[in-house]
């Protein structure tokens, strides 16, 4: 993956030579202005309301400050007037596959992704027809009940349903990411699972393919319904072609009552992107939420998946894998809000940083006096490689009786060249040490990964650290 | 040939020359230590023999049983039979002690052979239980949370597992009290035979009391200056290292 | 070893009486036992009570002293350490029981020496020396310069720190030669006795090359009950290759006011280890600072905090990494029970050259009841490559499966808790590996359990 010089970001030109069609069916434009929201809101053909929350939200984004008082001072490199707000369906920029790198054809042969997919990956193709691969699984999950579509479609279509909880785990005033999603949010994935439904296959991103969900502005909904469990996965661990380089997605999950939810990201974006994204869960009681996150790709990833445990005996669990090349920063941790008795959470953060790359664990864990028998355990481990950059911000921990409890551990090794060399010393050649320490160190949480993603992340990793000891 | 031949070895590290000349002859059967002062480039030695790629070796040779093993990656070199038993072992979290010395077992079979575990955990602790070492550090991280002790003790069962031709042991005396030397010479000790050479390297001649070598040799400024039986350790140490840097012509130190 | 012509006799010091006793905090520094008294130590002392006074008491809102009851700070009820009668004195002997078989044993009371006891034959042939404080400070002025005071308190308690180098007499100074390994523990009693008495026990440690050696510290008070003070330092200076595990058995007063504050030196490829046993004090403010000063050196912190009522256990510990191949590893586990609170703020510190390095950090803390707080801030600095840190900080209940257990065996529950909590710290004891001190010590948490048993 190259390393993106531009300190300007708006369309990136760098990432090989493309070509946009001349005229696009529907274009916002750039920048963003009230009349891009109304733009957007006339070609969706949005209901009234829908776009007065555009608007307000509009509002919030230019009220807000970047917050580089405590995130990177790249957020600075962010020009919001250079950036088109809406691209519609099949106007995906295209290129030809001679221009697509050499370096990412190669990790495409390495991790053994498919032709077709290939090509779209790599924005050779701007469709990927996902009917007729997946249509089996989607008639399955209909037939249980499940509603699995877009926002656009989720809104109109099942306002009783979606209406209620929408901006509600994530307001838009959260942060100024937030707010911008909640102004131009577009592509994603709505679903909602009827009571005590399991549903039995995961549900993919993959699945409801088309240029949008590789836009800029996803915004997902899930709600599971009493006694629901439902998995779903987004990403892959290819590197994505990209034009626009800020994608700020907006996550938000409902579980209600013993509703079962795990949220699968594997994360690749090129270089040149910055993504800020705000997921967040609302478990009620003895709802589990858990938030299964690689983060490998992108320039600065800010993403701090949370949970508010609202009712009693919820549980929350956040695992994170971030791994950090030269250019890169990822900026990553967990928010665990208790707000119940005998509420639990979990997070496990692992991230490895090569040479210039740079990771950060945030991690912020509430548990207010008055609650009891509630328990956080916090592990968060960092892995060096040629590199001595790390920074973590823990608060310190007090914990009153009344059966509350807290475990924090948090590590700092390296894999370095004297480390590598006794390992040789023991007959294993450089390549196989690299990989021995490595996944010794992120073993246990690449198996938490769904199997279709745990053999190509091992995979993906081994090849991050290729000529990464010199 | 069968030894370990060292022949007016020359290492630097980067521009400074710290091995100045160094020839040596281990054959296999016997144990030769060397003593010297520090700063007098012994672990400079032992690294530099091991391939380590912060050493430079300018000129000269080093021969296992008559193949030159420079310009061999590492872990070709410990495929050749030599062994290194760091004077500063390292922790590698993650990785379990059984794993480790299941890879690097399995790294010398010719691919598609298997390491039969059973046979293995066999070994394994039959080695452990000579080293009085408790059957839970198989599970443990390699050298993680180790005292002194344990990391030293911890090289010695590798070596045992790994059957070296040559092992060479750098300083495995420093940091250990009388009792754990004991039982890692009496590991050592184990080991020597017929078909295997050691070179010792220290800095005290406490070692070698439980390890008693068949030659000494004393490294002065990164040179052999004297060789002699293990009398002349106990004499080093009655006299201090003084003594032989008096005993030199300058010629000989220069 | 150039002895001073003074040598000051021992059956002497052990009759002389304490100064009148005034307010502690006007009192300037305290003198010597003997006109013999080296000028130099005269000077120190004087020293440290100019910073002593100096030095402004420690506020809220210092990053030292956060989460720190404050107030429980004053000094203004105290007395200079209270003169003994013969039959306290007598009464103190008699109480000292520590370990069965030791190499020497030492009594203080009240920062006066009552006895000194040497066992082992040959710690006199092998050039080993263990003497009070201000005898060492006369027959070995060299020695006893180059290490006393040594090494800065830069956790917090600087103020008290001076205040101990201000009154210092009463302690253990040992020297271990080159090679030498002594095979049984060195032992020494401090007693506070009567109310409101100071006492300011000091222990140095020199461990020369290759030596190996065992201390262990005995502090209690005679009346469990009374108020009184105690301001301790003990530093360990460990050469190259030295091995020095130190103990230290805390068991002052309930309405005592302590401080404990270490700094241990290590040298190339020494191993230190070093346990705290927390039982006793009001207020107990422990510090410990370990230098990895040496290549290839490594320190292991120890501490076992057993708090009930309305104790208050404060820890700073700081693991500092000066040299290359240095490992250092820190467990902490504190039980707290009714109101009790417990502190623990610990910072490693990994130097630019400091390679190689190793630093481990937890700690555990386990309540017992609904009102107990246990405050956890770790902190890490690294600035060198190859660097290997963990630290974690765990506060949890007794699991209710394990209670249920045991009483389904016919346990009852407070027993029960006992022998869980022992569970727990046991860990901690086993470390120093040593059979007759962990027996010691795990009499003296079982005694606790039921002394505060009694009192309910």
């Amino acid at each position: 993956m190259t390393t993106d010089t531009a300190t300007e970001i708006g369309i990136d030109r760098n990432v090989g030579d493309f070509s946009y069609p001349e005229s696009h069916a529907y274009d916002a434009g750039y920048g963003l202005t009230p009349a891009t929201i109304d733009y957007i809101s006339k070609v969706k053909d949005e209901a009234e309301w829908i776009r007065e929350f555009r608007h307000r939200a509009l509002d919030v984004f230019n009220s807000k400050p970047m917050p580089t008082h405590w995130a990177s001072k790249d957020l600075n490199s962010i020009v919001f007037e250079n950036i088109r707000y809406y691209l519609a369906n099949g106007q995906r920029a295209t290129r030809s596959w001679d221009e697509v790198p050499d370096d990412v054809k190669r990790t495409f042969e390495r991790l053994g992704i498919p032709e077709q997919e290939r090509k779209f990956l790599a924005g050779v193709e701007a469709q990927f027809d996902s009917e007729a691969v997946y249509s089996n699984i989607k008639k399955a999950v209909g037939d249980q009940g499940v509603i699995f579509c877009g926002p656009a479609d989720g809104l109109r279509d099942h306002p009783e349903i979606f209406r209620k909880w929408f901006g509600k785990v994530i307001p838009t005033g959260d942060n100024k990411f937030s707010a911008l999603n909640s102004a131009v949010f577009s592509g994603g994935s709505f679903i909602y699972v009827p009571p005590g439904v399991k549903v039995k296959h995961p549900l993919q991103a993959y699945f409801r393919i088309n240029a949008e969900n590789f836009g800029q502005f996803e915004r997902t909904l899930i709600i599971a319904d009493e006694g629901a469990e439902v998995m779903y996965m987004e990403g892959c661990t290819a590197p994505k072609f990209e034009t626009a380089t800020l994608h700020s997605a907006v996550v938000e999950l409902v579980a209600l009552k013993g509703a079962k939810i795990q949220y699968v990201t594997v994360q690749n974006w090129s270089a040149n992107v910055f993504n800020l994204v705000t997921k967040r869960a609302i478990a009620h009681e003895e709802a589990e939420v858990k938030w299964i996150d690689c983060n490998i790709g992108s320039r600065l990833t800010m993403k701090y998946p949370g949970v508010v445990l609202k009712g009693r005996k919820s549980r929350g669990e956040v695992l994170s894998i971030a791994l950090a090349n030269d250019g890169q920063h990822q900026d990553t941790g967990a928010k665990m809000i208790h707000a119940a008795d005998e509420t639990s959470s979990n997070i496990i953060s692992k991230s490895i940083s090569i040479g210039k790359g740079r990771s950060t664990y945030r991690g912020l864990v509430h548990i207010p006096k008055h609650l009891k028998g509630c328990r956080n355990n916090t592990e968060c481990d960092a892995l060096l490689i040629n590199s001595n950059s790390r920074t973590d911000t823990y608060p310190a921990i007090t914990v009153r009786g009344t059966g509350n409890s807290s475990q924090h551990e948090a590590s700092v090794s390296q894999v370095s060249a004297e480390q590598i060399f006794y390992m040789q010393q023991r007959g294993l050649t450089k390549a196989q040490a690299m990989s021995l320490s490595v996944n010794g160190f992120v073993n246990d949480l690449v198996r938490q990964f769904p199997m279709e993603y745990s053999v190509e992340l091992k995979r993906l990793i081994d090849l991050e650290m290729e000529g990464s000891v010199g | 040939m069968s030894s370990l031949s060292i022949q007016d070895l020359h290492v630097s590290i980067g521009e400074k020359e710290i091995i100045r000349g160094l020839t040596l002859e281990i054959p296999k059967g016997e144990v030769h230590a060397i003593m010297g002062p520090n700063g007098s480039g012994k672990s400079t030695l032992s690294k530099a023999i091991g391939g380590h790629p912060d050493y430079t070796i300018t000129s000269g040779d080093v021969l296992v049983d008559g193949e030159s093993i420079l310009g061999l990656e590492p872990d070709e070199r410990s495929r050749r039979g030599l062994f290194l038993a760091f004077q500063y072992p390292m922790e590698i979290p993650g990785v379990s002690n059984a794993n480790f010395l299941r890879a690097a077992l399995q790294a010398r079979l010719p691919e598609g052979e298997e390491i039969e575990a059973t046979d293995f955990y066999a070994q394994l602790y039959a080695e452990m239980d000579k080293l009085d070492m408790a059957r839970t550090f198989t599970a443990r991280a390699v050298n993680e949370g180790f005292s002194g002790g344990e990391k030293k003790r911890n090289e010695i069962l590798q070596m045992a597992m790994l059957k070296p031709k040559y092992g060479i042991l750098d300083e495995t005396d420093s940091g250990l009290d009388i009792d754990a030397l004991k039982v890692v010479s009496t590991g050592v000790n184990a080991l020597r035979g017929p078909d295997a050479g050691f070179l010792v390297i220290t800095h005290y001649q406490r070692l070698l009391d439980y390890i008693v070598p068949d030659v000494v040799h004393v490294m002065v400024a990164g040179r052999i200056v004297h060789t002699g039986g293990k009398e002349l350790a106990l004499e080093l140490e009655a006299k201090g290292y003084d003594w032989i840097k008096d005993e030199m012509s300058e010629a000989a130190l220069a | 070893m150039p002895m001073s012509p003074a040598v000051l006799d021992l059956e002497e010091m052990q009759h002389t009486q304490a100064e009148d006793s005034g307010p502690l905090v006007t009192s300037g520094p305290a003198n010597g036992e003997s006109e013999h008294d080296s000028a130099w130590l005269r000077e120190t002392r004087a020293a440290g009570w100019e910073t002593f006074t100096a030095l402004p008491m420690p506020v809220r809102t210092d990053e030292n002293w956060r989460f720190a009851s404050i107030k429980a700070l004053s000094l203004a009820a105290f007395s200079r350490p209270l003169p003994l009668t013969e039959a306290q004195r007598n009464e103190l002997r008699a109480r000292s029981q520590g370990l069965d078989r030791v190499a020497g044993r030492m009594i203080f009371g009240n920062d006066q020496l009552l006895s000194r006891e040497v066992f082992s034959e040959d710690l006199r042939q092998k050039g080993v020396i263990w003497l009070p404080l201000e005898q060492a400070a006369v027959e070995h002025p060299e020695i006893f310069k180059k290490h006393f005071m040594r090494e800065e308190a830069i956790l917090g308690g600087q103020k008290f720190a001076a205040l101990h180098q201000s009154q210092a007499r009463a302690g253990a100074f040992l020297y271990v030669p080159r090679g030498v390994e002594v095979e049984l523990p060195l032992e020494t009693f401090h007693w506070l006795h009567g109310a409101n008495s100071s006492c300011f026990p000091h222990t140095l440690v020199v461990a020369e090359e290759m030596s190996k050696v065992t201390v262990i510290d005995h502090f209690a008070s005679a009346d469990s009950e009374a108020p009184g003070f105690a301001c301790g330092v003990n530093d360990l200076w460990l050469g190259t290759g030295a091995h020095v595990t130190y103990v230290c058995a805390q068991d002052w007063s309930r309405h005592t006011l302590a401080f404990q504050i270490n700094s241990t030196v290590a040298g190339r490829d020494a191993s230190a280890k070093m346990l705290t046993l927390n039982l006793g004090g009001g207020h107990a403010r422990g510090e410990s600072i370990s230098h990895l000063r040496g290549a290839g050196s490594r320190s292991d912190m120890l501490a076992v905090s057993i708090a009930d009522g309305e104790q208050e256990f404060d820890q700073r510990t700081f693991q500092i990494h000066e040299a290359p191949h240095t490992s250092s590893d820190l467990l902490y586990k504190n039980s707290l029970d009714d109101k009790a609170r417990t502190i623990f703020s610990g910072l490693i510190r990994v130097d630019r050259k400091a390679h190689q390095t190793d630093a481990y950090q937890k700690v555990r803390n386990l309540l017992l009841s609904d009102e107990a707080e246990a405050n956890s801030a770790p902190g890490l600095e690294i600035e060198a490559n190859d660097v290997r840190c963990t630290h974690g900080a765990t506060s949890g209940q007794i699991e209710g499966e394990e209670l249920f257990y045991l009483q389904s065996r016919g346990i009852n529950r407070a027993d029960a808790q006992r022998l869980i909590v022992l569970g727990f710290v046991q860990e901690v004891i086993d470390r120093i590996g040593n059979d007759q001190i962990a027996a010691c010590l795990g009499e003296r948490v079982q005694a606790k359990f039921e002394g505060s048993r009694r009192s309910r």
